[in-house]
């Protein structure tokens, strides 16, 4: 098996730092970012600029080839419900480390993502979800296998569909947790990829707590297949935890330095 | 229906190394694919051959290879007779005699023979030590400097001598680090970590990661190489994708097969230095087909085989 992908996600809008930089086209915040990011281990970097209706195509090349540019051709996942930026973003990606990534389509209104990943030769991200949280893995599976179908439908390879399964909030659902570690397995034992938003699911919590509570999600969840997944790369907990986990999954080879990897 | 051929793509390749410099310079390494599987991929660098030659030059050698060398007088007319043979890609030299429990050559002495060795030398070379530890550092390392900006292959570095060897052969001077483990995976892993992060590059780096004579343990090497080359290529893990370079003559001419006269032997054994090429044939084929990037001969007889071999399936 191939090693854990982490995508980093402290590039986002909702940061007010981020979405200040993104506004002005300040490169210095997004830099600092993505290079906190990769030097904490992150593999892709997912760049949130939000919905940008006025200026998504603009914005969205711009921060492609700003982090490409300084960080060797780093491999990206495009973020934003803006169609159009994705294109735009795609059009001046360098794949030379890495397909770029579609974040994200559903079962829904983004589906067509999935369509727009076909015809560029991007990975998407495919959320189990059309309305809301999916109320049982009869209903994730079925989105999972909808987006299947019209993604190698339209000759996609399945290896470049990462479907999330949604985590979900402890807090308010703690209930539904143990399903969505079977939904992974069930993904898994498809030979389907996975991700999702991990740090979904300590939101709300104390901030000393979250990293805790996030690092014993990955490791669970890597247990039930896990192969991607959308966090905070800072996060020394969690990455020391998903190395740890790389190596107990045999993924990749133990070495006494492995953490400094 | 009709077959399908699906073929093994990888997104990683072993390093390129380059042993010499100018018109000596040779590229080991830089596949991406396992050993032979034209095809999925055809390496862009076939296996190397280097061929061994003792410091101690004649003496004690089986008689097809003094025939070979007839009329050398020295270490460095054996090398210079070493590089015409077709197939040799390198030549090794291995300061066996260096060691303390052996004749305890001086540094000084061992130096003068790579100057002169280097001097005529028309291939690139490797530089192998006598296996004592403390011995090895301090003989290399004059070398080293004696021969600086040659891009040189100095056999070896090991755990326990990575920081000098690092430093004083690497960094200082510009030369190739083998970086040695017997087996472990996860040592020959760790050892390439800790080379790095000493901040020597990748394309400074080869590894052997153990040998074996066919028939002494010779499982444990094929399948580290194996587990070796297939987390570089599978998993692309960057801290294995060393190419890896196997002395096969110091191992396999030193085993019962190789060396008991016939006439000590069990019928039928036939005479010894057949078996010797043979056992040298045999274990270089086998760590070629498991993972290794060159191998270092000794026979010409083995030489002229394994040259063939390696053009007939690479």
């Amino acid at each position: 098996m191939a090693k854990f992908v982490t995508i980093g996600e402290r590039i986002h809008c909702i940061s007010p730092v981020i979405r200040e930089a993104m506004a002005t086209f300040n490169p210095d915040p997004i830099l600092k970012r993505a290079k906190q990011q990769l030097d904490a281990g992150a593999t892709y970097l997912d760049v949130n600029i939000g919905p940008a209706e006025s200026n998504g195509e603009e914005l969205m090349m711009w921060a492609v080839k700003l982090l490409q540019e300084n960080f060797d051709n780093v491999p990206l996942s495009l973020d934003t419900v803006n169609t159009k930026a994705i294109e735009a973003g795609i059009s001046v990606y360098n794949r030379s480390k890495g397909k770029p990534i579609v974040n994200s389509a559903d079962a829904r209104d983004r589906i067509e993502n999935i369509d727009l990943a076909a015809a560029n030769d991007a990975i998407i991200i495919a959320l189990c979800s059309k309305d809301g949280v999916p109320s049982d893995n009869d209903e994730r599976m079925a989105y999972c296998q909808e987006m299947l179908e019209r993604g190698m439908s339209l000759g996609m390879d399945p290896e470049d569909m990462w479907f999330d399964p949604l985590f979900l909030v402890i807090k308010g659902m703690q209930d539904k947790q143990v399903e969505m570690l079977e939904a992974l397995k069930m993904l898994s034992d498809m030979g389907l990829k996975t991700t999702g938003g991990l740090s979904n699911v300590s939101n709300g919590m104390p901030k000393n707590i979250r990293p805790i509570m996030d690092s014993a999600m990955v490791a669970m969840s890597m247990a039930y297949g896990l192969t991607s997944a959308i966090v905070n790369p800072c996060d020394l907990r969690l990455m020391e935890t998903i190395k740890s986990c790389d190596i107990i999954l045999n993924n990749n080879l133990y070495a006494d330095s492995y953490l400094e990897l | 229906m009709a077959f399908k051929r699906a073929s093994q793509k990888f997104n990683a390749a072993i390093n390129t190394v380059t042993i010499g410099t100018g018109d000596k310079a040779l590229a080991i390494g830089g596949a991406n694919a396992y050993p032979f599987y034209k095809f999925d991929s055809v390496s862009p660098n076939p296996a190397r051959i280097g061929i061994e030659i003792l410091d101690t030059g004649l003496a004690g050698e089986p008689a097809g290879v003094c025939a070979f060398y007839e009329g050398c007088s020295t270490v460095a007319e054996m090398a210079a007779k070493a590089c015409t043979l077709e197939g040799v890609d390198f030549v090794c030299i291995r300061f066996a005699s260096a060691d303390p429990g052996d004749a305890n050559t001086p540094v000084e002495t061992c130096v003068e023979i790579a100057k002169a060795v280097a001097a005529v030398a028309t291939k690139p070379l490797a530089i192998a030590g006598c296996k004592n530890m403390e011995k090895d550092t301090a003989l290399f390392s004059a070398i080293a400097e004696a021969l600086s900006g040659q891009n040189i292959m100095f056999l070896s570095a090991k755990e326990e001598d990575y920081k000098t060897m690092s430093a004083s052969v690497g960094l200082a001077y510009g030369h190739i680090i083998g970086a040695e483990s017997a087996c472990d995976i996860n040592l020959a892993k760790q050892l390439n970590v800790l080379i790095s992060q000493m901040g020597l590059k990748n394309d400074k780096v080869v590894a052997n990661v153990g040998s074996a004579a066919a028939g002494y343990g010779f499982e444990y090497v094929s399948s580290t190489m194996e587990r070796v080359r297939s987390a570089a290529l599978a998993q692309n893990d960057t801290m294995l994708q060393t190419p890896v370079v196997t002395p096969v003559a110091s191992e396999t001419w030193g085993v019962k097969e190789s060396i008991l006269p016939e006439e000590d032997a069990p019928k039928g054994w036939g005479p010894a230095e057949d078996r010797g090429i043979r056992m040298e044939i045999a274990t270089a084929t086998a760590v070629l087909a498991s993972g290794s990037d060159a191998v270092i001969l000794k026979h010409p007889t083995s030489v002229a085989t394994i040259s063939k071999l390696i053009a007939s399936l690479a």
